[in-house]
């Protein structure tokens, strides 16, 4: 295939854009006109281009990610934006594909409808997962945001209880405040979902890597509990901000987002009981204990840390710290851990420098609204994932 | 939009069924299928779609003539009424040439088939097609289901209710036996091809 991909732009016939013209129309002129060759496709939502190929108007073959055939022809009617090309050449690849061309086209279509195509990139993916999801007894708060600062919101889009909005391990790029309902954020665990945390109003879907790449994956799903409705945030004014902050404070806002990815993976771990604490607790130093005040903010030169919580039922690991992430006292936010909530223990090679969390604050009050709504909504997180986690490790215990 | 095929030197155009679930629409293509086996050159191509069926399937009229010295290629169409299945309606109902509507005489389906109608209004709008200007037959189906006692609108009644407005070209069928089934179609295709006729003369 690479060699297809090399040749094909000198003979592209055909190209243009999948929001104009779908892929089920391509498909019937293509078919029309007996065209033989190799049709490639691009979305911005997919990590690499898909392939169709085509001979005498037929498909033949498909591959698309890291699945071929029939499969991968289906798949791809989940492609509503994006752009095409069709090369005409001869195509050597093998046939697989002996289906009537129309009844791949109604039959695509009639999978996307019926949910069991995933859309790509707009999040309307409608699998019902929500009814097996009540498997968390547990009662989870609803985290809301502060109010929603419209300038930064672009479109506005409607989901109904059971829509998969993201799905994890998928790529994607939005990110959304919540304007009306509620939002499940559910991970997948060795025993099904779990719902780890509910967001209401003003909160915030999607992660802030994306800014500073295009192929983010989703780290969880994020399902409708109700009417929903989400408000697309305008990314090119969040990335241009991101770009005019300085170097400390953009490192500083990848790592409190990685530090609720890890306190989320982490709560998982407790919940699937595959964990073993004693060996990083043991092992190590207390660099700070939980309880105590403390004013400083650190950076870890060398080795790597823990951020344990001390509750009734015992130790629960939150996070585990490396080389680049910071702890310590956060003076403007909030996340519920170390020092008042956490301990912080260090491996033997443990190195760190303080950080000047003066110039963060500075610059903290200076961000935009919404900059400051995502970060405190970060943080929020932070704290009602990492009481999840305690709530685990009670019942597992 | 009928699509010219110079390869072919074909005309194809596209005939959609239109109606409320289980009104017969399926019934009548089935039947087309069987009868004109003949003219038929592919498949036919049936999906199943909650409640509903979506048939299609390609069809060479005979004794039509030709446009411009082209064959006139139909492709037979049903359409799953179900709001659900936005995607699969609007490739359907994206440069439809000519429209079938089927009613269910059934006494209990009236209001059905006048929220169907409208709502066939409502997707066609979104083409910027009009109801009243594209070729369209409507088909009273089910007549023979009065013999078994089940209680069906009358004719007049039909006709107010759905043609008042519309003045189309109407007929009662029992799809299940055939009956009604051809001169329906054939009705749309005239329609269709006087339609082309004109569209190509103004093209000129």
């Amino acid at each position: 295939m690479g060699e297809i991909n090399t040749t094909m732009k000198n003979n592209v016939v055909f190209s243009g854009n999948l929001d104009f013209l779908s892929l089920a129309e391509i498909f019937q002129l293509l078919g029309a006109n007996t065209g033989c060759g190799v049709l490639r496709l691009i979305s911005e939502y997919a990590s690499e281009p898909a392939f169709v190929y085509f001979v005498k108007g037929n498909m033949i073959n498909a591959s698309n990610h890291s699945s071929t055939g029939l499969d991968a022809l289906y798949s791809l009617f989940g492609w509503t934006e994006g752009t095409f090309e069709f090369s005409q050449e001869d195509v050597k690849i093998k046939k697989v594909i002996n289906k009537n061309r129309m009844e791949i086209i109604l039959d695509g279509l009639r999978m996307l409808d019926d949910g069991l195509i995933e859309k790509l990139g707009t999040g309307k993916f409608k699998k019902k997962l929500s009814e097996d999801i009540s498997k968390t007894e547990t009662e989870l708060p609803i985290i809301k945001g502060p109010l929603v600062d419209y300038l930064y919101v672009v479109d506005e889009e409607d989901f109904v209880a059971g829509d998969k909005i993201i799905e994890e391990g998928k790529h994607g790029s939005w990110i959304w405040v919540i304007l009306k309902g509620t939002v499940d954020i559910v991970k997948e665990s060795s025993q099904g979902p779990v719902t780890i945390s509910r967001i209401g109003e003003g909160a915030f879907l999607g992660s802030l890597d994306s800014l500073l790449t295009r192929n983010s994956k989703r780290s969880a799903n994020a399902i409708a509990a109700g009417n929903v409705q989400l408000g697309v945030l305008d990314s090119q004014s969040l990335s241009r901000e991101y770009s005019c902050m300085s170097h400390e404070f953009r490192d500083f806002v990848i790592i409190l987002d990685k530090r609720l990815k890890e306190v989320t993976n982490k709560t998982i771990e407790i919940y699937n009981k595959d964990i073993e604490l004693k060996h990083f607790i043991n092992s190590g130093k207390t660099v700070i204990k939980q309880g105590e005040s403390l004013e400083g903010l650190f950076i870890i030169k060398q080795g790597k840390a823990s951020v344990v919580r001390h509750t009734k039922s015992g130790h629960v690991l939150l996070t585990q710290l490396d080389k680049g992430d910071f702890f310590g006292h956060l003076p403007f936010l909030d996340m519920g851990h170390e020092p008042y909530s956490a301990s912080v223990f260090g491996s033997e090679d443990l190195e760190i420098k303080t950080v000047d969390s003066d110039n963060l604050r500075r610059e903290y009050e200076n961000l935009s609204t919404t900059f400051k709504n995502i970060l405190e909504n970060l943080a929020n997180c932070i704290a009602a994932t990492s009481v999840l986690a305690c709530e685990f490790k009670k019942k597992t215990s | 939009m009928a699509v010219f095929n110079l390869k072919k030197r074909e005309i194809e155009c596209k005939i959609v069924y239109y109606g409320a679930g289980r009104c017969g629409k399926t019934t009548n293509l089935e039947y087309i299928f069987k009868a004109y086996k003949k003219r038929i050159t592919g498949e036919m191509v049936s999906i199943d779609t909650a409640g509903d069926r979506t048939l299609f399937f390609d069809f060479l009229p005979m004794g039509l003539g030709k446009i411009k010295d082209c064959d006139v290629r139909v492709q037979l169409y049903t359409v799953p009424g179900q709001v659900q299945y936005g995607s699969t309606r609007k490739l359907v109902l994206r440069g439809v040439d000519g429209i079938v509507f089927v009613a269910d005489s059934l006494e209990a389906r009236r209001k059905k088939n006048m929220l169907s109608l409208k709502d066939l209004q409502i997707n066609l709008k979104e083409y910027n097609i009009s109801i009243f200007k594209i070729p369209l037959v409507l088909q009273y189906n089910k007549r023979d289901l009065a013999e078994e006692g089940i209680p069906l609108m009358p004719i007049n009644r039909m006709e107010k209710d759905l043609n008042g407005q519309l003045k189309v070209p109407s007929f009662s069928a029992s799809a299940i036996n055939g009956d009604g089934v051809g001169v329906t179609l054939k009705e749309c295709l005239k329609l269709t091809l006087q339609s082309l006729h004109r569209e190509l003369k103004w093209a000129k």
